[in-house]
């Protein structure tokens, strides 16, 4: 027996324990196979269903895992903010909505003119708030350890949080948050169903089909929008001046810089395109699901880093990957296996990836700095 | 001499203004405190003299500091309290409580100054028992004078435990862990479901204590084992996804079912699709088992019991006082030692250069585990105490909050060094625990006195202004913060260690001081490094 079949008979071998020791210990933590196959048995098209699910959300996760992907492809830190920006996107969207009284009109007109000035709302707003935590928390630390700007950014992360639990008990600013104190979860309308209802739309696309599935309008606009910012993206860190740049300070700062870039220009427009986007990932977020929590970024951020890492961290395409194949990871997770293991397992996504393949999928594009 | 008088003017006004928001007796205990505090940094600066020559010079910082002190707390006495509606206190305790705050500020400010006169070994001594001396008579003290902050501080020094076990991990070995909240869960846990009704277990509490140690050692091995290859901020973010995992297992850990998957739907299933009967039977190791009670918790636990004092319970806070002092001081020698061991130095070594580490025969790995291990040692030690002590453990206690919590002890204090960290821990938790309701209390008596009355024509400012003005909803907020601050203007903490502090100020200035003198490589080292290899 030569050495290679050796390897492979004992990586096989490993694979058998491992498979075994997950449908023992598996059921525990949801993922119970017969009961899987039961569910599928039943309705098998569940399985199209939750992958629609699944790809709407990854969608929103894709654009939340561009701004971590950008940020530690330009300065290799992994803003632990950016979660909470994309929570700051939800409430000030929610808020712009209320102040404009969007939210209990059921005029088609105000309800389009509404959402589209959250939209630029959030976007504006989550763009400089991320480009103040730059200014204030990491720009003097970009010489010093490389510890140091992650627990800065820890902290900042924890202060965005904070500061949303006390957004969310300002009922004198938006009175739909009620009297329930921050910490309860907010109701964020389902404003594009009424819209849509308004116009005289049948909101489920499938709905003539008789197949059963729910493909709506929210699941589609939510596809279209994040696609066409992705590939707004991808042409303007292309095809701009301003996107050379970016890609010339991710290849190396030091050079750019002496080829007359300002460095800090092009990660301050770093930072404020991902907020941006995490800022329209928001609004879609609070629309498609309709919750607004002051916890979300937390567990909403952990999933797009995972998404990133996923990918390939500072590989563009490999967080728009990532992001949906961890939407529809969680999609399935929440459907097949139990809800609230959902976190557990992609938690375990995220530590298996880190641990078996740092560099993800598509490879980081950054070179090993350790 | 400017300077030391400002010095005094400083510790005056935090003294004081704390006596401004606590009132009544807190001013002696403040008083005491801030004496210990001056005198310490008053003499650290200076040469040593004889020893009244420093008590001279001393005594005019010492009365600034003391004469601000009283002010503060009389201004507090006679026209903040009845403003805000608390009520009067007797004229014999507003004369006993700021004479002793006065005299004690003044007596313990100059014991440090006159201590620092003496030969270093006398001063050494002398310090200890003047700690000692103030921490066995702080919660008789505190009894005495009805301030019951025991019961709070007894929380600190548990932290104070936790912020030790992570420096290990974080100050000595330089790994960043986000997830520390996971060992202290497992230590809690541990001595939950050993030591109460829900699974009949009831093992005494002093053999719990060291099975929730063992326990997250061995986790912290486990969990270390696949992920301490990873670099810094990688490392990070897998600890973090652990510390989240593991308060979401005990959270749904309340029906467990194990079932043998072959016996169980792979062989019958099998047979089933070949269209036979199902010969094997079931083997199913356990059936909808609660283990860890979820969210209703597990409560309550078993107490410690002593000889001589009993069973400790609620009502006493003092043997639980003097329990995690003992713990802490156990734990202070053990790190002590364990930081001049060549393992110490090891995981400086590891933390300065892995790279250069490694060539010198260090095995990055190993070392890397056993710090893990270590750290979470303690922290296992800290948890099987905070589950007695609470008598009641809940899984939202041990989330991410919890592990910063903890990092912020340590890096306010100082990465790295131990004293620090224990300083850290006692002014982080203590001003969440006793500072903060105070300060509400504080507040809401100012606010229900003044401003909110004048509001009486708006009722929605006036809802918005009384939900609003409440410190302890600010308290995460209030330790994000403190991370980023203490990143940006102080990355080396309040009590730094002078090597941490150079590596955290990166290459922005001060001048590379010569290795401290603990890092000689004996030539026993050597041949070891050539043996592992």
């Amino acid at each position: 027996m030569s050495e290679k079949t050796k390897t492979i008979l004992r990586q096989i071998l490993i694979a058998i324990v491992a498979l075994y020791i997950i449908f023992l210990v598996g059921p525990i933590a949801g993922f119970d196979v017969p009961s899987i196959a039961k569910q599928i048995q039943a309705g098998p098209n569940q399985v199209i269903q939750f992958l629609i699910v699944g790809v709407a959300n990854g969608a929103i996760l894709a654009i939340i895992a561009l701004g971590y992907t950008m940020v530690y492809g330009i300065i290799e830190l992994i803003n632990f903010a950016h979660g909470d920006v994309y929570m700051f996107g939800v409430f000030s969207s929610l808020t712009i909505l209320s102040l404009t009284g969007t939210l209990t009109t059921k005029d088609p007109a105000h309800l389009i003119w509404g959402i589209l000035l959250a939209l630029v709302g959030a976007i504006v707003f989550c763009a400089a708030v991320n480009f103040t935590i730059e200014r204030l928390a990491y720009r003097r630390l970009r010489n010093a350890s490389r510890l140091a700007p992650l627990i800065s950014a820890i902290g900042m992360s924890f202060t965005l949080e904070n500061l949303g639990l006390i957004w969310a008990q300002q009922s004198w600013l938006v009175p739909s948050f009620g009297t329930t104190g921050g910490a309860s979860q907010k109701d964020y309308p389902d404003l594009l169903s009424r819209l849509f209802q308004g116009l005289g739309y049948n909101v489920n696309l499938l709905a003539s089909t008789g197949w059963g599935l729910r493909f709506t309008i929210k699941d589609l606009l939510v596809i279209v929008i994040a696609g066409a910012l992705m590939i707004g993206l991808r042409l303007f860190i292309q095809r701009t001046s301003l996107g050379k740049a970016m890609r010339a300070t991710a290849q190396n700062r030091d050079a750019a810089k002496m080829m007359g870039i300002d460095i800090d220009r092009v990660i301050s427009a770093t930072f404020m395109i991902g907020g941006g986007l995490a800022g329209a990932a928001g609004l879609m977020d609070g629309l498609y699901n309709g919750t607004a929590w002051w916890f979300m970024g937390f567990r909403v951020g952990l999933f797009a880093f995972t998404a990133a890492v996923l990918g390939g961290i500072g590989n563009i395409t490999g967080a728009m990957t990532g992001g949906f194949i961890i939407g529809i990871l969680a999609s399935f997770s929440d459907g097949f296996l139990d809800s609230k293991w959902t976190e557990a397992w992609i938690f375990a996504v995220l530590v298996l990836i880190l641990t078996l393949r740092p560099t993800g999928l598509f490879g980081e594009q950054v070179g090993e700095k350790a | 001499m400017l300077k030391n008088i400002r010095l005094g003017i400083t510790f005056g006004i935090i003294a004081g203004f704390l006596a401004f928001i606590f009132g009544g007796w807190s001013v002696a205990v403040l008083g005491v405190l801030c004496g210990v505090g001056l005198g310490m940094a008053f003499s650290s600066g200076l040469k040593r003299q004889a020893p009244l020559d420093l008590v001279r010079q001393a005594l005019p910082t010492a009365a600034t500091a003391s004469f601000i002190l009283l002010i503060l707390s009389l201004v507090q006495n006679f026209i903040i309290a009845p403003a805000i509606g608390q009520p009067p206190a007797s004229t014999d305790i507003v004369v006993q409580s700021n004479l002793a705050g006065v005299l004690g500020g003044l007596l313990f400010t100059l014991i440090p100054v006159y201590l620092h006169g003496l030969s270093e070994r006398q001063e050494r001594i002398g310090r200890l028992v003047l700690l000692a001396v103030i921490i066995v008579a702080f919660p008789f003290v505190d009894n005495f004078t009805g301030l019951y902050w025991v019961a709070q501080v007894i929380f600190a020094l548990i932290f104070v435990i936790l912020g030790m076990g992570l420096n290990i991990v974080v100050g000595y070995a330089g790994l960043l862990d986000l997830g520390y909240a996971a060992f202290f869960a497992i230590g809690a846990y541990t001595t939950g479901i050993l030591d109460s009704s829900l699974h009949h277990i009831f093992l005494n509490f002093w053999l719990v204590i060291w099975i929730a140690a063992a326990m997250a050692a061995c986790f912290g091995i486990l969990l270390g084992a696949p992920t301490l290859r990873l670099r810094g901020d990688y490392l990070a973010i897998v600890t973090l996804g652990f510390g989240e995992i593991i308060p979401v297992v005990f959270r749904n850990l309340i029906k467990v079912t194990i079932e043998e998957p072959l016996t169980c739907w792979i062989i019958p299933g099998l047979q089933k699709l070949f269209g036979s009967a199902s010969t094997v039977s079931c083997i199913v190791i356990t059936k909808d088992l609660n283990l860890t009670a979820g969210e209703q918790g597990i409560n309550p636990i078993g107490r410690p019991y002593l000889p001589g004092i009993g069973l400790f319970t609620n009502a006493h806070p003092i043997p639980w006082y003097f329990l995690v002092i003992a713990i802490i001081l156990l734990s202070i020698f053990v790190i002590n030692r364990l930081r001049e061991s060549r393992l110490g130095r090891a995981w400086m070594a590891i933390r300065e250069d892995e790279l250069a580490a490694s060539q010198m025969g260090i095995d990055p790995v190993r070392t890397k585990l056993l710090a893990f291990a270590m750290g979470a040692t303690f922290s296992g030690f800290a948890g099987a105490f905070y589950g007695a002590y609470i008598s009641g453990i809940f899984p939202d206690v041990f989330d991410f909050s919890a592990s910063i919590l903890i990092l912020c002890t340590v890096i306010l204090g100082g990465i790295g060094n131990i004293y620090g960290v224990i300083v850290g821990g006692l002014v982080l938790i203590n001003a969440d625990r006793l500072f903060l309701p105070a300060l509400k209390d504080f507040l809401s008596g100012l606010l229900h006195s003044t401003i909110l009355p004048a509001l009486s024509n708006y009722p929605t400012a006036q809802a918005a202004v009384a939900e609003n003005a409440n410190p302890i909803l600010y308290r995460y907020l209030l330790f994000g913060l403190t991370l980023v601050i203490m990143m940006a203007v102080r990355p080396e903490g309040l009590i730094p260690n002078a090597q941490r502090r150079m590596e955290l100020h990166g290459d922005e200035g001060t001048p590379a001081e010569p290795p401290s003198v603990e890092q000689k490589p004996s030539p026993k080292a050597k041949t070891a490094g050539k043996v592992k290899k």
